[in-house]
């Protein structure tokens, strides 16, 4: 009987498998052998390929029985026919129902728990060469954490890496983050798709990518190249690379790892090389990868390699020094014996070419087996308790709640707390630092009267974006030299004499400063906001281009021609929390050379830097002041006042909001196979509870995760007394809970399908309608963008 | 050189006589700020989340200006107000940014090989007046050197200019600062293929198993 190789993983679309590119690297080292392509969708186009001496379609994997499936697999090696597995999650189906034979060319179990992503561990060990010219010195991990931390971890994380990360599922696909909602929904959908929670997110490395793949057997190394890729795919898949011999220090390493794992089958290390030469790893697939083809055609023809060791069949090759491929897309007819799927009716698709039930080719998911009883099982941490101060607080006051709800509430204990920590930080610094630190309250952000008081009471400033803020901020007592006048619309309401005389003002525009100049009163010091090239914003004067920048230094000269000559200021504002305070960094480094340099030029010494607000309250915490104060000083020693506007940091925290349960809504475990999950399929799981407030109450409810708390109502106990307001004590009751991890979500009480409150959470089981629901981070512009909706 | 093809081209000796071009400075404030504002700019379009790399190419160049002929020589406060410039100006500019990032900048020149449909093209496009619009007290200085281009384009080969970066154990770094690639010392054919290189390096580089000395000609 002729020994057949089995190749799995057949479909050559836009996402392609392994499988046509290993059939055509063995058809070309070995004319003669017998080829059977197997895959389990009647669409895997691979299969109608002339090199396939043999099609197998399977039943899709979903419908494989498992047992069925391995004693086949099983029967054939026996026989001595070879298995070559072309999918991630097929070795890893093999791995677990299968196990080892002689003839499967698959890595085993232990092999793919040391090279599993992100933390790929095998690499740990990975040896590091002595030689400073050494090609691969080393690997190193892109920062990652697991996607089912709690999400104030997440979003903490996605600012820490300026929103520039990758949600990747433990086998296939990762998808751009940019923002929390986009976040929100990719988890939502890699859940969805590859049914595991197992996700994680990576930051992004910038850089060339370039893979390494092998083949081996049983830990013995037969043969690896280098492959650049110089061409992708919008799917950043390879579409044209360079392929070149291993250099000496890699391969022995790369021999290494593969004995110390006993590998067998394919393998491919993918990383990327960053701008300053550092290769930061990306995954290790178990398997050949779908350009290996390329590889062959450069004279390092990898599958023949394996076969021709196994077989012992003779193969020629020599590498060519530096050899280049490319992909091309060419039609071939179609086999008989396979043919096409029909399409389904397409009157219920979103887009003609739907590519999960439409004519543009299954989607790749729908290849590959179901692991979700594979995947280890969830561990999802608690989120750690709030800081003790403001628990207590929430906690005390939410004991005797009684009020109608929605209702937005104070925590005044912890607002001063938090403005106190800010002055004592700054009084700290001033106390040695140059420049001296001014804070500017900003007034939008939360103009309560207990708010503005609290920033009086620390000696900030207010920093105002209107007339009316002005006025505001001017009758609760500040004086003028304590206000600082930003924004585009900062005459508004026009008057004929608007306020102008103030500590600080900064233009939005040139034409504006043009006409502050003329003003009656000029503030102290008169600035100009500067929108950096590169930052995109809508706001202040820009520099990209050179009569803009021409412009500029034109109404500098203008500034120089007034008698009473205010202090010249520069203005650079970006929220670090949607930027990212890394990316901040670099950008007030620019900022300050722009500084500098019209400085220079102008003749005119800037006296006044305001680097804005936007931070997020524990950025604020981060920020080192003595460090900030320093670059500044630095690049800018005649600057006297150093001006930092916060306002969502101090004060996001400082409300909450109280709400009640309208409904509660249950999910029974229908979808129960075991036996004890059929036993336990009467316990009902709350899926979604609907509350009393909406979007209108808590505008930014999907822009970040919100602290949730769970307060029964009513059910106060009477020697419970009530705890005094200030008193470090939460109190050690069941009914007071935080909202921990989970799949249930708070949705709002109006009828707009975005108002959703909460997300990823578990919700108590005994909650009962009426019990509240208490949404912290409920304070700044949560406050002051709300809105009157649905009152009727 | 090595390559037949390449001393066949009529302008082979001016090629490579050629100094790499540099950018005028009237050292006077027009020059003076404009040159502030490129380095400004260049400072600002290097801010990246990913503010751990040391080395940022200035990909941003053939964003800022097209790349196209312009008259030579050329200084500062007349290349900030215009649209297209060609590649002297571009390395010119690209030694410029590497060397506020901290870098040794040097100019390199190159020869490479393209097809005679290909410089046919380029050719047209050099016999166009430059787009570049002129602002007033600059026309009548510029007349006479509207038209003075170097004849860069030959039947199969084409002068072309460089940025080389100086790094760590001499290494040499080769950015084609008009495009925004890193070429590599990999042997390259076809469309664009290096042929030769020169730098301007004050000290030996290597690149790949090549060395360059100040100045000479290296066949690739």
């Amino acid at each position: 009987m002729k020994k057949k190789i089995y190749i799995t993983g057949m479909h050559s679309g836009q996402n392609p498998s392994s499988g046509l590119g290993i059939a055509r690297c063995l058809r070309r080292a070995f004319p003669d052998v017998t080829l059977v392509g197997v895959d389990h969708t009647h669409g895997s186009s691979g299969l109608h390929d002339s090199i396939i001496n043999e099609e197998l379609l399977l039943p899709q994997w979903s419908q494989i029985q498992d047992d069925e499936h391995a004693a086949f697999i099983r029967a054939r090696l026996e026989e001595g026919h070879l298995w070559i597995a072309a999918l991630d999650m097929e070795v890893y189906w093999l791995s677990k129902h299968f196990g080892t034979h002689p003839h499967l060319l698959a890595p085993n179990k232990e092999a793919l728990e040391f090279t599993a992503k992100p933390a790929v561990k095998i690499l740990e060990n990975w040896p590091v060469s002595s030689s400073a010219a050494g090609e691969f010195a080393e690997f190193q991990v892109p920062d990652y954490i697991s996607a089912n931390l709690p999400d104030a971890e997440i979003h903490s994380f996605l600012r820490t890496h300026c929103w520039q990360c990758w949600l990747k599922s433990p086998y296939h696909d990762a998808l751009r983050i940019s923002s929390w909602s986009v976040f929100e929904r990719a988890r939502a959908y890699l859940k969805s798709n590859w049914k595991t929670s197992n996700l994680f997110l990576q930051r992004n490395v910038i850089g060339n990518e370039e893979t390494i793949s092998f083949a081996a057997h049983q830990g013995q190394l037969l043969g690896a190249v280098h492959l650049e890729k110089l061409q992708l795919t919008p799917e950043g898949k390879t579409w044209a690379g360079r392929v070149k011999p291993l250099d000496e220090s890699m391969s022995q390493n790369l021999g290494q790892m593969v004995q110390q794992l006993g590998w067998t089958g394919g393998g491919e290390l993918e990383f990327v090389r960053d701008p300053d030469g550092r290769k930061w790893i990306i995954e290790c697939n178990p398997r050949f990868p779908a350009w290996i083809y390329g590889s062959a055609l450069m004279g390092a023809n990898l599958p023949g390699k394996l076969i021709s060791h196994l077989w012992k069949l003779p193969l020629l090759e020599a590498i060519k020094p530096s050899a280049t491929f490319t992909r091309v897309v060419y039609e071939i007819p179609t086999k008989d014996a396979v043919g096409l799927p029909r399409p389904k009716d397409p009157s219920t698709f979103t887009w003609a070419t739907d590519g999960k039930h439409g004519k543009g080719g299954p989607s790749f998911s729908a290849l590959l087996p179901n692991l979700e009883e594979q995947s280890t099982s969830e561990v999802v941490p608690l989120l750690p308790l709030p800081p003790a101060n403001l628990a207590a607080e929430i906690s005390s006051i939410a004991l005797f709640f009684s009020e109608e709800t929605p209702s937005r509430i104070s925590l005044p204990l912890w607002t001063q707390q938090i403005f106190e920590t800010l002055h004592q930080k700054v009084q700290t610094y001033c106390a040695t630092g140059k420049p001296r630190i001014q804070i500017g309250y900003s007034v939008k952000t939360s103009p309560t009267d207990h708010h503005l008081q609290a920033a009086k009471n620390c000696g900030f400033y207010a920093e105002c974006i209107t007339q009316k803020e002005v006025q505001r901020a001017l009758n609760f007592g500040f004086a003028p030299h304590q206000i600082i006048l930003n924004g585009p619309g900062k005459f508004w309401p026009l008057t004929d004499n608007p306020i102008t005389g103030v500590q600080l003002l900064f233009c939005d525009s040139l034409e504006e400063f043009s006409r502050v100049l003329k003003a009656k009163e000029q503030p102290k010091t008169l600035g100009l906001r500067i929108q950096l090239p590169q930052i995109h914003s809508r706001f202040g004067n820009t520099l990209s281009n050179y009569q803009d920048f021409e412009g500029l230094l034109s109404a500098l000269q203008d500034l120089k021609r007034i008698k009473r000559q205010p202090g010249l200021a520069f203005h650079f504002h970006m929220p670090s929390w949607s930027i990212g305070l890394k990316r901040w960094i670099e950008a007030l480094e620019s900022f300050l050379y722009w500084c500098k340099g019209l400085e220079q030029l102008c003749d005119l010494p800037v006296h006044t830097i305001d680097l804005g607000g936007g931070y997020f309250p524990e950025d604020l915490e981060k920020l080192n002041l003595a460090a900030l104060g320093e670059r500044v000083h630095s690049q800018l020693p005649q600057v006297k006042t150093l001006y930092l506007e916060p306002g969502r940091s101090l004060t996001q925290e400082s409300e909450i909001l109280f709400t009640r349960i309208l409904d509660i809504r249950k999910n029974k475990n229908t979808k129960a196979n075991s036996s004890e999950a059929r036993a336990e399929s009467d316990t009902e799981v709350i899926k979604e509870i609907v509350v009393d407030a909406c979007i209108a109450e808590l505008p930014l409810a999907q822009a970040f995760p919100h602290r949730i708390f769970f307060q029964e109502a009513g059910r106060v106990p009477s020697e419970v007394a009530r705890v005094p307001l200030g008193v470090a004590h939460v109190p050690q009751r069941k009914t007071f809970a935080l909202a921990q991890p989970g799949k249930a979500r708070i949705l709002g009480r109006i009828c707009m399908e975005d108002d959703i409150l909460g997300q990823n959470i578990s919700i108590p089981p005994d909650v009962q309608i009426g019990d509240l629901v208490i949404f912290g981070d409920a304070g700044g512009y949560e406050r002051s963008m709300s809105y009157g909706f649905g009152r009727g | 050189m090595a390559l037949d093809v390449v001393k066949k081209e009529s302008s082979f000796q001016a090629w490579v006589e050629h100094p790499a071009s540099h950018i005028v400075h009237h050292d006077a404030r027009c020059c003076e700020e404009a040159r502030m504002w490129f380095l400004g700019y260049a400072r600002s379009m290097q801010i990246s989340a990913l503010s751990r790399y040391e080395l940022r190419a200035p990909t941003w160049l053939s964003q800022l200006f097209t790349w196209g002929p312009s008259a030579w020589p050329i200084a500062w406060c007349e290349l900030v107000k215009m649209k297209t410039l060609d590649c002297g100006v571009f390395a010119a500019l690209a030694r410029e940014a590497f060397t506020a990032q901290g870098f040794e900048a040097h100019p390199a020149q190159a020869l490479l090989s393209f097809n005679p449909t290909c410089t046919t093209h380029w050719k047209g496009l050099w016999k166009k007046p430059p787009k570049n619009p002129l602002p007033e007290p600059l026309k009548d200085q510029k007349k006479e050197k509207t038209h003075a281009t170097f004849p860069w384009i030959g039947n199969e080969v084409v002068y072309h200019e460089l940025c080389v970066l100086e790094m760590e154990g001499n290494q040499a770094k080769f950015y084609d600062s008009t495009w925004g690639n890193w070429f590599t010392p990999d042997q390259e054919t076809g469309f664009g293929a290096l042929l030769a290189l020169r730098t301007e390096c004050p000290r030996l580089l290597h690149w790949g198993d090549k060395i360059f000395s100040y100045g000479e000609w290296i066949d690739l």
